[in-house]
Order: structure tokens, then C-alpha cells, then sequence
């Protein structure tokens, strides 16, 4: 059968070895290392010529089985799982990137995203620009011949902003440089980021497709649209290993080296969640239009923000980019930060944590925990205000959550 | 024919021999994660079956484990 849709390939993806037991789940590999009947098994097994697995920390079969698995719904040259959303950007980074060069992004980005460029890589000698990436030709004019990538989120967080993506990755391509988006608020399932010319795409696989907040994970894709030739860090790759130059050097440096791979027992769980993403995606974006359209009524909230409102400046690219699921985040303003506090406090079922795309609902306060090591002026810069709440939608009954929250804004008002 | 198959020559009887035909002869294991270079070039998957070998050629079955074909 051919063009099966994305439940039935997760819940049908083959595994590469027949299970001895005929398990119907990948079992959980929580091994570290694979024993070889001859030393000329393991000689070729180190050099690529033999499929098999050495080393967890390198590859494992519940990891990998994880890894083909969304390789068979995004259609990828290339999958690595990694231990965390940050791993998966800092490998990303490591591996296309090195002293004197340079990533174009925004000042619109997770907390530790940016901490990461603008402290963590900064001291290595990467470059961070920022630009306004929703005007693609003011962000061209910040190309020069040492930028290896511009970097962004599809949905960022909590701004809520959506860059069209189809128009800076042409912008990109015209000057050769590689788009590597973070999808993480619109995993596979809302977003074909290979139609939309995004080149390496990267996943906080902890938030959706762990299936709601059950373990800590990363994804890398290389999407294959990318010649590699055009990165000079990646040149010596692109002679031997061709249009694998990048997954190459991942997995047989930067990942290997850097050593933050996924647990066995992660990729299973993580594994697990992919089987029913596609239900918990559409149960969470349907409650989040029934609460932004609640708290949109007048005199509810200062103001509402969520790229799925019609009154929202991003409605048109994300209904473009992301269908009828234009992810489960939405921001609110009240009057000030003690009335956040008030309204947060007085919920008796929203959850006050600090994480997206759990099957619970969550609130949150940015300014004051994600944000909260940068000065006022930075998360000015940032878009990060002092009454602004982040609520991450859950698939609990929206009744239920209209509720809670109708009768803490009554404390509050 | 004599081809080099991951560095080791070999001799093979068959003429007319494909990409393809050689992923079956040569019991190539997992060919469906196989990635194959011929005298240092990638074959394109879809090109396996009308890509043809001869006499000298180096032929290598490379893998990239773990979701990377």
C-alpha cells in the first residue's frame, strides 16, 4: 500500500530487524554495547560497511526505531534522536558552524535559545544577528559569506509570531544559506516543513511528541534539500559521503562526541507518544480556539494573542503554514504582573509549571521564570512583558477549563 | 568480472549485473537502509535498478544507522 497517512505509517513503521519474539512494540534496548562474531564484523561495522549498532551513546534499536519512525512520516535523508530540544539545537550549531561565523535569527525566541547564542556559542566565537525574520529582505541585507544559517522558530515562544516561512527559505536559497527551523509548537503532523523549503528541522520532542510531558527528547531532521557543498566546515564530508555529509558528521562526530543522546527507555516512551500525537494535537488545538475565543469577548482580558484569531497579524501565514492547527499556545495580557499573579494563583484546575504540550493544561508567568535572567530592557526586546500569561493547552474538557479560568478572572476583576 | 566490494575484490560471474542485481547477490543485509557509492559516487535509490557495474569497479554498501538511509 502506498500513500499511507501519518497514524498509519507511526503505527505500521517496520521494524529493520525482525523481533526474535515478535514483539509488536520496539523493546526497550537498555544496553550499552553489541557484541561481533569476528574482529572483520567490527572492523566493518566502525566503517559504516555493516548495519549494526556498537555503542548506545552512537545508536541503539529503540532509539533508532524512534528515529525511523519519524523518518518515515517526514520523509527525511536523515533522523537523530538526542536527549533534549537544546541538544538537538546546540548538535544543529556544532555541526555546521565554528569560530568567525555567523547565524542569523530573532530576538523572538525561547529564553534558553537565545541564552544559548547569545552566551553559551557567543563564547566560542559564533555570531548571533537578529533580525525581524517576517521581513525577509531586511534579513537578507545581514547575509554575508561567513553566515551558515539562519535559525527560526515556526511559532515562537511566547510571542506567538509567524515568520513565512516559504518566503525567507526562498530568500535563504538565494543566497545559499541553510533554514533550520525549531517546529517544536508545529511538530510533523501540523507542519510539513519540507514543502515549506526548511532544510534541518529541530523538535523539543519532550512537548508533543512525547505524548504529554512523559520524558526529556530531541530530534534532528535533515530534510535533504540542503548542498552541502555550500558549507565549508561540511567539505571534506561532501566528498566522501555525498548528500549525507551532514547526518555523517552528526553521528559519526558532533552527536558521538558531544554524547547527548536519547535513553532507550526516552525512545520508547517517545515512541509511544508519536502512536497518538495526531489524536492529542487536534484535541488541544480545538480547546485552545475555545478558550482564546472566550477570553477574546470584551472586558474579559487586556488582550489576546494566539496566531489562530482571525484579529491576529499572523492569521493568514499560519492558516497557510499550519492548517486548522495553529499550535496550543496562547498569551493573554492583564493589567499588570500582581494581577497575573492573582489570576494564577486562583486557578483550581490549570496547572502552574513550566513546559508546553502536556495532556494537562499549564500556565505560566514568562517575565518572571523562563525570561527571568535578562533585564527589563532585553525582554523588551524580547516581547516580553510584565502582563503577559502563557497558557499551554491541554486535551482535558473545554468546559471544564473555560470554567477555571472564568472564575479566577472574576477574583481578579 | 572483477569488482572491489568495500575494499575486498571479488569475482563475479554475472554480466549485465545491476546495482540492484549486486544488493541481491552479494546478500547485502538491510538493502532497503543501504546507501551505495560506485568509484566514490552516491546511486540514487531510484537509479539502483538501471545503474550497471563492470570489470574494475569499486563498489561500496555504506550504512548510516539509526534513521539515516
Amino acid at each position: 500500500m502506498k500513500n499511507l497517512n501519518f497514524i498509519t505509517k507511526i503505527l505500521h513503521t517496520k521494524f529493520l530487524k525482525e523481533d526474535p519474539h515478535g514483539s509488536l512494540h520496539m523493546p526497550v534496548y537498555d544496553n550499552v554495547t553489541f557484541e561481533f562474531k569476528t574482529a572483520e564484523d567490527l572492523e566493518l561495522a566502525f566503517a559504516g560497511k555493516k548495519p549494526a549498532h556498537m555503542y548506545s551513546r552512537i545508536s541503539n534499536p529503540t532509539v533508532e526505531h524512534f528515529e525511523q519512525r519519524i523518518r518515515a512520516v517526514t520523509d527525511a535523508r536523515g533522523v537523530i534522536a538526542l536527549s533534549s530540544g537544546m541538544a538537538a539545537i546546540s548538535n544543529t550549531i556544532l555541526t555546521i558552524a565554528k569560530t568567525g561565523d555567523n547565524i542569523i535569527t530573532s530576538k523572538h525566541l525561547f529564553g534558553n535559545t537565545y541564552s544559548l547564542f547569545e552566551q553559551t556559542l557567543k563564547d566560542w566565537g559564533l555570531e548571533a544577528r537578529y533580525a525581524d525574520l517576517t521581513n525577509a529582505k531586511e534579513t537578507l541585507k545581514l547575509i554575508d559569506e561567513r553566515t551558515r544559517a539562519i535559525f527560526l522558530e515556526t511559532i515562537t515562544n511566547p510571542q506567538l509570531e509567524v515568520v513565512d516561512i516559504q518566503a525567507l527559505s526562498e530568500a535563504a536559497k538565494s543566497k545559499g544559506v541553510l533554514v533550520i527551523a525549531d517546529t517544536t509548537m508545529t511538530p510533523p503532523y501540523v507542519f510539513s516543513a519540507k514543502e515549506f523549503g526548511v532544510d534541518i528541522e529541530v523538535i523539543s520532542s519532550t512537548k508533543w511528541i512525547s505524548g504529554g510531558a512523559t520524558s526529556i527528547g530531541g530530534v534532528i531532521i535533515d530534510h535533504g534539500l540542503y548542498d552541502w557543498n555550500r558549507n565549508p566546515k561540511l567539505k571534506r564530508d561532501v566528498v566522501k559521503y555525498g548528500p549525507f555529509a551532514f547526518i555523517n558528521r552528526l553521528r559519526r562526530e558532533v552527536y558521538r562526541n558531544i554524547g547527548a543522546c536519547m535513553s532507550p527507555h526516552n525512545a520508547y516512551l517517545q515512541s509511544l507518544g508519536l502512536e497518538t500525537l495526531p489524536l492529542r494535537v487536534e484535541a488541544s488545538c480545538a480547546n485552545t480556539f475555545k478558550i482564546a475565543e472566550f477570553l477574546n469577548k470584551p472586558g474579559q482580558v487586556k488582550s489576546v494573542n494566539h496566531p489562530g484569531l482571525k484579529d491576529s497579524p499572523y492569521y493568514e501565514t499560519a492558516r497557510r503554514q499550519f492548517a486548522d492547527k495553529p499550535g496550543a499556545v496562547l498569551t493573554f495580557d492583564l493589567g499588570s504582573k500582581e494581577q497575573c499573579f492573582k489570576f494564577m494563583n486562583g486557578l483550581k484546575l490549570i496547572r502552574k509549571a513550566t513546559n508546553l504540550h502536556d495532556n494537562r493544561t499549564l500556565i505560566l508567568h514568562p517575565a518572571s521564570t523562563i525570561f527571568c535572567e535578562y533585564d527589563d530592557e532585553t525582554k523588551l526586546q524580547m516581547g516580553i512583558k510584565d502582563t503577559m500569561i502563557r497558557l499551554s493547552v491541554g486535551i482535558e474538557d473545554s468546559g471544564d477549563l473555560i470554567a477555571d479560568i472564568e472564575q479566577s478572572l472574576g477574583r481578579v476583576r | 568480472m572483477k569488482i572491489k566490494i568495500n575494499g575486498r575484490e571479488q569475482e563475479v560471474s554475472v554480466t549485465d549485473l545491476s546495482i540492484a542485481g549486486l544488493l541481491k547477490i552479494a546478500k547485502v543485509e538491510s538493502a532497503e537502509m543501504v546507501s551505495v557509492q560506485l568509484n566514490g559516487c552516491f546511486v540514487d535509490k531510484a537509479d539502483t535498478d538501471k545503474t550497471f557495474v563492470k570489470d574494475s569497479d569499486e563498489v561500496d554498501f555504506l550504512y548510516f544507522m539509526g534513521g539515516g538511509v
